[in-house]
């Protein structure tokens, strides 16, 4: 991967197309959340005046309890719901205010992960990792060459060929996230992407998120597994009715964080930062 | 996209859902072979009608028994008329060996004598005689005393001609009909297509693809769905024709005078294109509502 002067990582699709504006302000925040507010029902919303900054290069660990608006958070910012009130503004780009034409060159700067892998079964590993290239018109020897560094990353080097309904769990999750990575995107969402895991294959993923990490992409990493998180010492944005009570780093130092136990606000002294 | 990726996405589209697309086609298959037998029976109905259109001709009977001098002097008169080009004298033998000749009719039918066939002035007409002036003509000719009867076969001409309008707007209908039952017969194979690749829909849009990238394999499959159907439906008529055409010639031709000849090359091209285009629209169409992830 090619790096800038600076060390940072120089990715070719750093800025999606509408209005991008080149680098002078490359170290502005890469995702901010500006009061934020997104309804399913009218009398309820799903989150509720939401403010977050997330830094280019971070890893923030998401979490709250079901139905606390984690999907949904990261599914505002790759365009699959748009907000009702407030402003998400990725690159510098208000992603709600982008046309329906301009979505897809938002999501070639995001790499996505789901809890259920969301890969072809039918297709063989190499032809799911390729597909995120061929959509941006890559030359089919670039295709290759990249592909296969990406199933290296994701320890699945040679294994291009296996159909993946073959695959176990964690290993269509390795596949799904060689397709996620495979463009260099400025920012990956995971969303629950050790859900369908067992504990062992979700600290192998997690930590091959933190490998991906400290290559420079920013990382955020939706989960309801506090023994996952107890595990690390990331940031991490807690959500709870819609509202983030939590975006500090460091859950050992919470209360009950070494027992796997869900964090609290309540005689914690951690604050409620919007809502 | 670049065309080798959108070809092979296509190929690979066909591969995977081969059974339910190779279903589609032949109940395409059908529909475009009633169009193709339309438009073949179309055909040959116009090209009787532009040579019977072309050669206007008229019959004079003449009665048994006509003198040769009434004859050589009617032969005379309707040589005089400026409407007409030529004049044959057919006798009875003549016109028996004609039969036969055209026919091509069994033993007992050749058995019949010279007298069943009346001698007759086999006229031709110059072309784009008025039909009135003809008409006109006929009724003078028929009263002259060596004449049995005239025959200026309008009667046919005109059946023939509400018959060929007739089979126009019929074909129209069922080109039509067909355009539509293969719009949504493609539509709906694409439409459960889609259905079963949900999940590859989805994954392409969430990696960044544009409507036009997804919709791309899908609408090269229903053309080459339309394109196989109609493909087909040549196919199976024109062996069809082949098998048939001994028959038909030996009718048609004791009937009309023409023999059957298959669809125009042009026909064949617009038919064979036609059902690609109309599958690729029919898969474009019914893609629209699966494009929102």
């Amino acid at each position: 991967m090619a790096r800038g002067s600076d060390g940072k990582v120089v990715r070719p699709f750093a800025f999606f197309r509408a209005g991008a504006q080149q680098d002078s302000r490359a170290n502005r925040p890469i995702l901010v959340f500006e009061d934020v507010y997104k309804y399913f029902r009218k009398d309820q919303p799903t989150l509720r005046g939401v403010n977050l900054v997330i830094e280019r290069g971070e890893f923030c660990f998401v979490t709250g309890p079901s139905g606390a608006g984690k999907s949904t958070l990261l599914q505002l910012v790759y365009r699959k719901h748009t907000v009702d009130a407030g402003r998400i503004r990725f690159a510098g780009r208000d992603v709600a205010r982008l046309k329906s034409s301009s979505i897809p060159f938002l999501r070639r700067n995001l790499g996505i992960v789901f809890q259920d892998f969301k890969v072809v079964k039918h297709w063989t590993v190499y032809e799911n990792v390729a597909v995120a290239l061929e959509i941006l018109d890559m030359p089919p020897r670039l295709v290759r060459a990249r592909v296969a560094e990406a199933l290296e990353r994701v320890g699945l080097a040679g294994r291009g060929g296996d159909r993946t309904e073959g695959l176990s769990g964690g290993e269509q999750q390795r596949v799904a996230v060689a397709r996620a990575i495979v463009t260099e995107p400025a920012l990956i969402l995971a969303d629950e992407p050790t859900g369908n895991l067992d504990p062992h294959l979700a600290i192998d993923i997690l930590t091959l998120f933190e490998e991906i990490h400290a290559t420079g992409t920013t990382v955020l990493f939706a989960t309801h597994d506090h023994s996952l998180i107890g595990k690390r010492d990331h940031r991490i944005i807690a959500l709870d009715d819609g509202r983030v009570l939590e975006a500090r780093t460091g859950l050992r130092s919470w209360p009950g964080a070494g027992e796997s136990k869900p964090p609290t606000h309540e005689g914690s002294g951690l604050r409620v930062v919007a809502g | 996209m670049e065309l080798k990726t959108l070809i092979g996405r296509a190929k690979r589209g066909l591969r995977e859902e081969l059974r339910l697309y190779l279903v589609a086609i032949s109940s395409l298959s059908v529909a475009f072979l009633c169009v193709a037998g339309a438009l073949l029976a179309l055909t040959n109905l116009s090209a009787l009608a532009e040579r019977w259109g072309e050669s206007a001709r008229m019959t004079v009977y003449l009665r048994d028994g006509a003198q040769a001098a009434d004859v050589a002097q009617l032969r005379v008169v309707l040589e005089s008329l400026p409407e007409v080009r030529a004049v044959e004298e057919l006798t009875a033998e003549d016109a028996r060996a004609l039969f036969l000749q055209h026919a091509e009719v069994s033993a007992d039918l050749a058995a019949l004598p010279p007298e069943v066939f009346p001698p007759s002035l086999e006229l031709s007409l110059a072309t784009g005689t008025d039909p009135s002036r003809i008409d006109a003509m006929a009724a003078r000719v028929a009263q002259l005393r060596a004449v049995e009867d005239v025959e200026t076969y309008r009667g046919w001409f005109d059946r023939l001609e509400s018959l060929l309008s007739a089979g126009r707007g019929l074909a129209g209908a069922l080109a039509l009909l067909v355009a539509l039952c293969v719009l949504a017969v493609i539509g709906n194979t694409i439409r459960l297509a889609v259905a079963r690749r949900r999940d590859e829909i989805e994954v392409l849009k969430l990696c960044g693809a544009t409507d036009a990238f997804v919709r791309g394999p899908f609408v090269v499959e229903g053309t080459f769905q339309g394109f196989a159907a109609a493909a087909l439906a040549v196919l199976v008529l024109f062996f069809g024709f082949l098998a048939l055409r001994g028959e038909l010639d030996a009718s048609l031709a004791a009937l009309t005078g023409i023999r059957a000849a298959f669809l125009q090359p042009w026909m064949l091209v617009a038919l064979i294109f036609g059902g690609a285009f109309i599958g690729a629209m029919g898969s474009a169409l019914s893609l629209r509502r699966y494009l929102t992830v």
